[in-house]
Parts: C-alpha cells; sequence; structure tokens
C-alpha cells in the first residue's frame, strides 16, 4: 500500500545570486503524510520548503533549477498562478504572525483577498477551520479582540487555521514550535497527527523527538544537499549513513 | 519626589521663567548710553549709523529704540531719552509742554522720505492724483479702466501696518482712512517692488530709494517721483525726517549727530531708502 | 579601617546621588522650558483681553492693530491658518505617502537610492528658500495659468508649504512602513494575496499609526511655518473667499509685526495672544495625535 505522491523534486538547484543554496535536490513527498525535513542550520531546509510555494520569489537575485511537480502542476512555470498555488499550498512560519486584526478578520482574511463576500459562507468556514485547529473553543467568545491578545501557543494555532479556511492541500511548517513552550508544543504536534488526515505536511525542524513523533518520513540535509531520505522509523533506528547517525546522535550540529 | 526636591523644581522652574521675562521687562540699562527713541520710519537707518558710529568709537554705547514718533518725543519730554526720532514735525502744544517742564526743543532734519507709487512697467497709466491713490487702497477704485488704463482688476500692495514706510504713506496718502483689508501686505520694500513687478494689475508703494527699473513710478498730483521733486518738496508723498534733542547736543549726542550728518552718514541714508538731505 | 568603609559608602551614595540629580535636571529642562513659555505666552497675552473681549478678539472680522481706535479681531488669521494648513496637507499627504509606498514597495534598490537623498534633500532646504522659490518661481507662473490677479494667494502657500511639508510626511511615513514586520507581509503572500492587497489590507493599517503620526507632525509643520507663508500667502487680513484670495495667517502675522509692535503696547500684547492660539491649537494637535496612536496601539493589543 504504497502512499500517493503529491509533490515531486526533480535535480533541484537554488542560487541567491551566486550562493548555491541547494544541490540537486530529488525527493518525493507523499499525499497525507507528515515530511520531516532536518538537518543543520543553513543546509537549506526553509529554502527548499519556500520554493514549494514559491515564497522564493520575492527575494532578488535568486534563481531556481529542477523542477517541483505538484499534481501534474509545474510550480516553477512562469505560467503558473502564483495566488492559486498559495491558496492550494499553506504555510505556517516559525514565529507565530497573525496580523494586527480581530481574530475573525485574520481568520477570514485568505478567503476575502479571494474575492469572498458571503458572509454567511465566510463564517461557517472561520468557524469549522478554527475547530479544526483545536482553538475554536479557545477563542469563540472572543472573536473580535485584536487576535494579537492571544498567547503564542494560540497564536501558532490561529495561523495554522488561517491557513485552513482556504482549504489548502498542502501546509508547510517552517520550524512551528521555535518560539512555544512545551505545552503548546505538544498541542500543535497533535494538531499535526489531526490534520494529516486530511492534508499533505511538510514540517521543518529542529527538534529530533518532535521529528520521530510527528512524522512518517524524514530528509536528512547537509550544506544543501539531501544526504539521506526514507521512512522515519528507518532513519532513526537504522541510518544508511554514517553522516545521518553521527547527526541523531548529535556528534554535529 | 520628596518634598524638598520638590521645592528645589520649584525654584528652577522660576529661575528659568525669570531669565525668559527678564528681557521683556529690562529697558536696556547699560551705563551712560545714548538712548535714541522715536520713529519707526527712520528706525532703521539710526541702527545701521549707530552700529557703523559704536565701532569707530567703541566707547560710545548707543541704544535705539523704535515706538513710533510720538512717543519719541513725548520720552524726549520727559527726558528718557536723548535723542527723539520723527517722521513729522513736532506739533505746537508738544513744544508747549517741553517748555512747561524746561526743555529746550532742538530739531534737526537729517534725511527726506519719498514714497513712490509703482504699477508694473506694462500698466498704461502713468499719473494719478493724492485723492485716486487713496481710494485705490481704500477700495473705491477697483479697476484700472476708472483710471483710463486698460481694463482689470487692481491688485493693491500694501506694507505692514508696523512698518515706517506703510506709517509714511498713511500720513501723507490716506488722511487717516483704512487700506482695504483685501490688501496684498509685504513684509520690506523688496517685495512690495518683486510684488508688482511680477503682477501685472498691482500698484504698491515703496521708499524711492527701493524703485527699480522693474517697477514703474507715476507722477502723483503731476509730479514725477525724483529726488530733486522730493528734495525741493515738490514730490507731494514726501516728508522730512527729524531726531529732536534737548538743547544743542554736546558730547557723543553731537558726534552721533553729526556723524549722520556727514557724508557718509547721508549715504547710509540713502541706502536706507530714503533721500539725501541738501546741505 | 571600618570608618573608611563607611566614608566610602558615603562617597558612592553622593556620587549617585549627583547623577540622579543631573540626569533628573537635565529631563526636566524641557519642562521647565514649556512652563517658561506657558507662563511668558500667558502674562504677555491677557492684556489684551481686559480691553478687548476674547469673543470679539477671536471672531472679530477685522485686524487693524495700528489704526486710531484699534481693530483686533484674528477671525482672518485664524481662517487663513486652517485654509492653507488644508490645503498643504491636500498636497503632503498624497505625495508624501505616495512616496513612502513608492520606496518601500515598489522601487528597486536603484530608485531607492536616489529618491532618499532627493527627500532628505528637500528636507533640509531652509524655509525662506521655499518662500523666495515660491514667491518668485511659483507664483507668477500660477498667475499666468490660473488667470488670477495675483498669484500670492492660500492656493501657492498651500501648494509650497505642502512640498515643505512632504519630506517630513514621506520619511516618517517610510519609517513607519519599515516598522511592520516582514511577517506580515509573508503571512499575507502565504496566503495568496497579491502585493497590492498584502500592501492596503496589511501594511497599510499595521503602518497607520506611524502614517498618521506622520500626518500629524506633517501638519504641525505646515501650521507652524512662517518664512514660507509670509512671502507667498499674500498678506491680506481678510478671511478668504476662495482659495485664491491673498491671505495672512497667524504665524506671518506675529513674524511681521512683533519687530514693530511697541513692546508692552496692545498690539504688542495681541501678537502674543496671538501666539498663544497657536500653542493652544498646536497642543489640541498633538492631543488628537496621541488619541489616535493610542487607539491603534489598543487595536494592534501592543498594551495601551
Ligand atoms: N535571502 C537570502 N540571501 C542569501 N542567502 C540566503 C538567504 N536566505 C538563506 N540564505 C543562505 O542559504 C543557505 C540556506 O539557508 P536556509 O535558510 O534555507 O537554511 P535552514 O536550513 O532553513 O537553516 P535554519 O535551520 O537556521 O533555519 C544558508 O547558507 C543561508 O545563508
Ligand atoms: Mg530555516
Amino acid at each position: 500500500m504504497a502512499p500517493e505522491t503529491k509533490i515531486c523534486a526533480q535535480h533541484i538547484d537554488f542560487f541567491y545570486g551566486r550562493t548555491r543554496a541547494l544541490k540537486d535536490i530529488s525527493l518525493d513527498i507523499y499525499a497525507n503524510r507528515v515530511t520531516a525535513l532536518i538537518g543543520p542550520s543553513g543546509c537549506g531546509k526553509s529554502t527548499f520548503i519556500r520554493l514549494i510555494n514559491r515564497m522564493n520569489d520575492l527575494i532578488p537575485g535568486t534563481r531556481v533549477e529542477g523542477k517541483i511537480i505538484m499534481d501534474g502542476l509545474d510550480i516553477n512555470h512562469p505560467r503558473t498562478d502564483v495566488v492559486d498555488l498559495r491558496r492550494r499550498v499553506g504555510m505556517v512560519f516559525q514565529k507565530p504572525n497573525p496580523f494586527p486584526k480581530s481574530i475573525y478578520e485574520n481568520m477570514s482574511y485568505g478567503l476575502r483577498i479571494n474575492g469572498m463576500k458571503d458572509r454567511n459562507f465566510i463564517e461557517q468556514r472561520v468557524v469549522s477551520a478554527l475547530k479544526k485547529a483545536a482553538l475554536y473553543d479557545d477563542v469563540k467568545d472572543r472573536l473580535h479582540e485584536s487576535a494579537l491578545m492571544l498567547s503564542g501557543g494560540q497564536q501558532q494555532r490561529l495561523c495554522i487555521a488561517r491557513c485552513l479556511v482556504v482549504e489548502p492541500e498542502v501546509i508547510l511548517f517552517d520550524e512551528p514550535c521555535a518560539s512555544l513552550d512545551p505545552i503548546s508544543t505538544r498541542k500543535i504536534e497533535e494538531l499535526i497527527l489531526e490534520l494529516k488526515k486530511d492534508y499533505t505536511i511538510v514540517i521543518v525542524t529542529h527538534n529530533m523527538q518532535q521529528a520521530a513523533r510527528v512524522s512518517d518520513y524524514t530528509a536528512f540535509m547537509y550544506m544543501g544537499e539531501l544526504v539521506e531520505y526514507d521512512l522515519t522509523e528507518k532513519i532513526f533506528t537504522v541510518p544508511k549513513e554514517r553522516m545521518t547517525e553521527e547527526y541523531l546522535s548529535g556528534k554535529f550540529g | 519626589m520628596g518634598k524638598r526636591s520638590f521645592t528645589t523644581m520649584t525654584m528652577f522652574i522660576l529661575l528659568a521663567v525669570m531669565t525668559l521675562t527678564a528681557h521683556a521687562v529690562s529697558a536696556v540699562a547699560a551705563d551712560r548710553a545714548i538712548i535714541v527713541k522715536g520713529s519707526t520710519t527712520v528706525l532703521p537707518v539710526i541702527q545701521v549709523a549707530a552700529e557703523i558710529f559704536m565701532d569707530k568709537n567703541p566707547e560710545a554705547n548707543i541704544s535705539v529704540q523704535g515706538g513710533g514718533s510720538g512717543v519719541g518725543i513725548a520720552s524726549l519730554l520727559d527726558k528718557t531719552t536723548d535723542i527723539a526720532t520723527s517722521s513729522r514735525k513736532i506739533k505746537p502744544e508738544e513744544i508747549e509742554k517741553a517748555k512747561a517742564s524746561g526743555i529746550n526743543v532742538n530739531e534737526i532734519p537729517i534725511a527726506i522720505d519719498g514714497i513712490a507709487v509703482i504699477v508694473h512697467p506694462v500698466n498704461t497709466v502713468k499719473a494719478m492724483t493724492r485723492t485716486q491713490i487713496r481710494e485705490i487702497y481704500t477700495g473705491k477704485i477697483t479697476d484700472w479702466s476708472q483710471l483710463g488704463g486698460r481694463k482689470g482688476k487692481i491688485v493693491v500692495v500694501t506694507r505692514d501696518t508696523s512698518s515706517g514706510t506703510f506709517e509714511a504713506f498713511e500720513a501723507l496718502a490716506l488722511n487717516k482712512e483704512k487700506v482695504r483689508p483685501d490688501a496684498l501686505s509685504s513684509a520690506s520694500n523688496q517685495a512690495v517692488a518683486q510684488t508688482v513687478a511680477q503682477t501685472p494689475g498691482a500698484v504698491g508703494y515703496v521708499g524711492h530709494g527701493y524703485l527699480t527699473p522693474r517697477v514703474k513710478a507715476v507722477a502723483v498730483d503731476g509730479v514725477q517721483c525724483t529726488k530733486q521733486a522730493i528734495q525741493s518738496e515738490k514730490y507731494p508723498l514726501s516728508r522730512y525726517l527729524y531726531v529732536y534733542t534737548n538743547g544743542r547736543p554736546s558730547g557723543d549726542v553731537q558726534r552721533f549727530i553729526n556723524f549722520i550728518l556727514s557724508k557718509e552718514g547721508q549715504r547710509l541714508v540713502e541706502e536706507e531708502g530714503f533721500v539725501d538731505i541738501l546741505k | 579601617m571600618s570608618a573608611m568603609k563607611i566614608q566610602r559608602k558615603a562617597l558612592v551614595t553622593l556620587k549617585e546621588g549627583a547623577y540622579k540629580w543631573l540626569f533628573a535636571t537635565l529631563a526636566f529642562a524641557s519642562l521647565v522650558f514649556l512652563v517658561g513659555i506657558v507662563f511668558t505666552l500667558l502674562t504677555e497675552s491677557l492684556p489684551v483681553f481686559s480691553k478687548i473681549r476674547p469673543t470679539s478678539f477671536l471672531f472679530g472680522p477685522f485686524w487693524y492693530p495700528t489704526a486710531d481706535p484699534p481693530e483686533m479681531g484674528i477671525w482672518p488669521l485664524i481662517t487663513a491658518s486652517f485654509a492653507v494648513t488644508a490645503g498643504a496637507m491636500v498636497v503632503c499627504v498624497p505625495i508624501g505617502v505616495g512616496t513612502a509606498l513608492f520606496i518601500h514597495e515598489l522601487a528597486g534598490r536603484r530608485q531607492r537610492a536616489f529618491l532618499k537623498p532627493v527627500i532628505e534633500i528637500l528636507a533640509g532646504i531652509p524655509s525662506i528658500v521655499y518662500g523666495f522659490f515660491g514667491m518668485v518661481v511659483v507664483a507668477p507662473i500660477l498667475q499666468d495659468l490660473l488667470g488670477i490677479p495675483t498669484g500670492l494667494c492660500a492656493f501657492t502657500a498651500s501648494l509650497v508649504l505642502g512640498i515643505m511639508a512632504t519630506p517630513t510626511v514621506a520619511s516618517l511615513a517610510e519609517d513607519a512602513l519599515s516598522f511592520v514586520p516582514r511577517s506580515f507581509r509573508e503571512a499575507s503572500l502565504a496566503l495568496g494575496a497579491n502585493r497590492w492587497q498584502t500592501l492596503t489590507r496589511v501594511v497599510m493599517p499595521a503602518a497607520g499609526s506611524g502614517i498618521s503620526t506622520a500626518v500629524i507632525l506633517g501638519m504641525g509643520r505646515a501650521v507652524g511655518e512662517t518664512m514660507t507663508v509670509l512671502m507667498v500667502a499674500g498678506g491680506a487680513a481678510m478671511v478668504p473667499k476662495s482659495l485664491f484670495d491673498p491671505v495672512r495667517p497667524m504665524t506671518s502675522t506675529i513674524a511681521a509685526e512683533m519687530g514693530e509692535a511697541v513692546m508692552g503696547s496692545l498690539h504688542y500684547n495681541a501678537l502674543f495672544a496671538i501666539g498663544l492660539m497657536l500653542f493652544l491649537i498646536t497642543l489640541g494637535v498633538n492631543i488628537i495625535a496621541e488619541i489616535i496612536s493610542r487607539r491603534f496601539r489598543l487595536k494592534l493589543g501592543l498594551g495601551r
């Protein structure tokens, strides 16, 4: 029962000006699975996941080679509709970044920018996304208060809920728990496990236990290269590469 | 904040307030300074003259104040000034008062103020009567066609009401009537000349010394505004400017007045836009 | 031995006390000046109201301070200040905020490297130069272009003042925009918003309080500006009926007349009273600015 491939990266090279940040990366990301990216700081994890929703477009002077295909869509093709792509591929950042608006406005933003006007529809979507993100009970009585009044963990769950509203297929997490306490982290992890039923998830993390707990597949990167990619169990128990083993046992990093 | 520090703070504040208001309260009280007080028209001349005079005579100390001709003469009468400046002749009743308080009024003309009425060079109007000028400035005449010129709104340019030139113009041409409130008002003679030079419909007035080729002076009551006409008192918008002293001046006062009357002093008079007196 | 210790301790205490005093004095210096200024304004201006009723001072339609008897109504001066300031805002808010947005959002590195110094130079030009430029260049051009009797009018003053206040608004608004965390932008773009939506719905509202502060400080610059209006506003003490009437704002009235007014005279006091009015107006503007930015802060949830 091999899982279905959702995203297929083929021979990706990426340059920040002259610096080559990714070197010939090929990997498949499977639908309804959690794929973790691990590796020492600066190895290109963020660079890689930001290619999936083309956030690197915003950085002047960058260049990508190779192909990323998602359900047959060539992501890097110049005619690809970036707005639609970003709707299909949501992203949650390292630091919770709710807008300085009310909780409700944060939630409805993704729908409104896409021209949605039907109030009932918006409300329905907002409520259901908040429920999915396990935040509804926390905030149902103060939807119109500023999102910045929430705790860090709640803010991060709001950010997750905010991308759920537009019903993406893939969610990219770039170190989502880096600024959170253990309890909030635990909640986010539970949430990720819950979400994988409906979404394809890619998560960058520096926390090995976290990768072990939440992910089905793990990719270990080093200096812009993909060193090893396999089922998480295998990576953590019987890594093929010595470098992976050394990294996991904390010999370097 | 403790009680003691509060008191200290209060003292600080009081000190600052005192310093700030001090300049407003104290009349300049340097020792043995010659005080010159009076007409704002004469003020600029006296000021430059005093500066140069003090440069040449470092021991001399001259304090120059405005206030208006009336204030200057009143100060002379109550002996709070050494020299009164005035843009008008002293009045008979003021002489009476002077006599009563034992003051011997001594009059010395130092310059002539001649006010040129100017228009844009393209304006076809070449002459006006004093009545017409008054009616323009008070708002009875509003269009050049009423003066035989080409049709067009008259843009009236005046000086700030506290300036000496305004004072002179008011005295010589306005007959105590008020300038229309929508008249443009400029802060200096040069600004008036500039405004008139760039506004075809404008009329303004400046001291004779500020006439430039970029504006045209009109004849007033048939007399052209020339230096000779002003010196001979034929030009109607002209008047002598005086200084008054108590008795014949002596010492630094005398030397200062002599300096104003000297060739160099009269050159300063011309530089300030007035006409030098014939000797 | 222990005596020395105690001595040293006392010295340290003394030193600390001295530092505390020094900085407290410095900190309170501005307060002292404020109090001094208010005190001076009040003492010098109040005598006016013993001769002229406050209502006729404020709302009197004529300003003939040196006439006999004097007429001292500053309504024309107040309306002039408001008209010119409002006009200047119409010019400097769109240009200033637009410039800030362009520099911040659209300009490439080269355009930015060119525009920023230009704005700084514009900000550094002394106001008298603006005044001169307005009087000798802008006024005649507008006069010909619009066929108005004189170019020295509220419109020209607004235009020149507006250009003058533009750098203030532009650079402060740009600061405000750059304080918006990049993460807001990224969040918006990652949700599929385009640049324009991100700008208008996320960045600008987030920079709102900073931008309104910029606008208000620009307004402060316009209200308080003296030299320029003195040279280009025309100086007619009359309630303007149109934008193209010459006007005499409060600042230029004080500047033009203070030098010549007899110290201690009614006219002198009246000029101080105008100063007091200006002070109260700027105070009001600042209070409004504070309220606005506080509201924004509340809305952003950044403490109160
Ligand atoms: N905007 C940029 N311009 C130039 N170089 C960049 C830029 N962003 C990242 N890099 C470089 O690209 C390489 C990969 O960076 P990246 O942020 O992808 O690493 P990472 O694995 O996410 O690290 P971390 O775990 O610290 O987040 C690094 O060497 C980094 O210095
Ligand atoms: Mg990273």
